[in-house]
């Protein structure tokens, strides 16, 4: 309870981004490394000029020291965005990004730039696309609005979830306080109100 | 539902005052209506809050009638176009309209309590979207939905002064969190470590 009330609603974007730093990434090594042995898995041996598998906070851990060059993703080319965005502008379902693909691009883009051919165009196709799945989530709350009462929508993102996740929650909350059947008060009276949280 | 004892909106919601009738003599009691009579007589009318007529109204002391914020000439205008009543101004202090409303309905027999009941419902879904894209709006989002821009201007501050206390409360929290999946778009991860 002592936590602000938008932190207890959903995750913050940086807890999103901490969480993805567990998703596996292709690096090349310009080190050579006997291979580490961590909790979470044995990374490496790395012998460039290999790939090597490891997680995306190892990535940008030995990338910022210079110690590695990332992979981008297969998805995250501006052949395979576009392919996206085509599809996202088209058809009516989301396209099937990866589950963490705004933290993904973000971090790779951030921290990696000088690995990704035109980061500069697939910043502004990675932007269009987020844009197009926004209007899409819109278009969910409009039918929760007029029909439906359970919302279906596959392929969104963990960031996109979390983003509209405080105010979906509630308003489904609210739409279902005010369907409900009356309540027989000379039950229980005085003991219960109308809770909208 | 549950838990609601101690949910402080809930308890401002029963605050509210119903407009009761008194159907028989009540002795002693007559400081509820300002302290000139000492008795409440028959056929009384006084503003009771919720909380207070609830119980009396059991016990068939009295009856209210269905309070003007949810009248038929609100209900006209909510028809016409929810998106445009104020609901801020109709019911008094806390604004809880929606709240307010829903404790009525229970109240209220099946054949009232029914439309009443859609009424609200209808109300709050056909305000949602216009909620979420000036939410959105505010929270400096001038990236996606680019829907958002058709709310502002006067007819959507009009909206938002107009909003009921539930509605505000989703506001805040759709602005929130659009606003920090901003701020984190526009940081920057080089500098961080």
């Amino acid at each position: 309870m002592s936590l602000p009330s938008s932190l207890r609603a959903s995750m913050s974007p940086q807890e999103l981004e901490f969480v993805a730093g567990e998703e596996i990434v292709e690096i090349v090594p310009s080190i050579r490394m006997a291979p580490i042995r961590l909790i979470s898995g044995v990374y490496g041996p790395f012998r460039p000029p290999a790939k090597a598998k490891v997680p995306l906070w190892l990535a940008s851990n030995l990338k910022l020291k210079k110690k590695c060059h990332i992979v981008p993703p297969d998805w995250l080319s501006v052949e395979a965005l576009q392919e996206r965005l085509a599809d996202e502008t088209s058809a009516e379902g989301f396209s099937p990004l990866p589950f963490r693909w705004l933290e993904i691009s973000k971090v790779v883009l951030d921290i990696a730039s000088d690995d990704v051919t035109n980061p500069d165009r697939i910043r502004s196709l990675l932007k269009d696309i987020r844009e197009a799945r926004q209007s899409k989530i819109r278009e969910g709350l409009r039918s929760m609005g007029t029909k439906a009462v359970e919302l279906e929508m596959p392929n969104v993102g963990s960031m996109e979830i979390n983003e509209v996740r405080p105010f979906f929650v509630k308003a489904m909350n609210v739409i279902g306080i005010l369907s409900a059947p009356p309540r027989d008060i000379t039950e229980n009276q005085a003991a219960n109100g109308t809770d909208f949280n | 539902m549950d838990n609601t004892y101690f949910d402080i909106d809930a308890i401002f919601a029963e605050n509210q005052k119903l407009a009761c009738t008194f159907l028989t003599d009540v002795p002693g009691l007559g400081y509820l209506d300002g302290g000139k009579e000492r008795d409440i007589k028959k056929g009384t009318k006084m503003q009771l809050p919720y909380w207070l007529a609830l119980p009396l109204l059991y016990a068939e002391h009295l009856e209210f009638t269905l309070p003007q914020p949810f009248g038929s000439r609100v209900r006209n205008a909510l028809n016409a176009d929810a998106r445009s009543v104020r609901l801020a101004s109709l019911v008094g202090v806390g604004n809880y309209w929606y709240a307010h409303g829903r404790n009525v309905v229970d109240i209220l027999d099946e054949t009232q309590g029914k439309p009443m009941a859609d009424v609200l419902k209808d109300t709050f879904k056909g305000r949602l979207m216009d909620l979420m894209d000036q939410a959105q709006h505010f929270a400096g989002a001038g990236t996606g939905i680019g829907v958002a821009h058709s709310g502002t201007g006067d007819a959507g501050q009009e909206f938002r002064e107009g909003l009921d206390q539930t509605e505000r409360e989703l506001f805040a929290l759709a602005q929130e969190s659009a606003r920090r999946t901003k701020a984190w778009f526009e940081s920057s991860d080089r500098t961080t470590s």
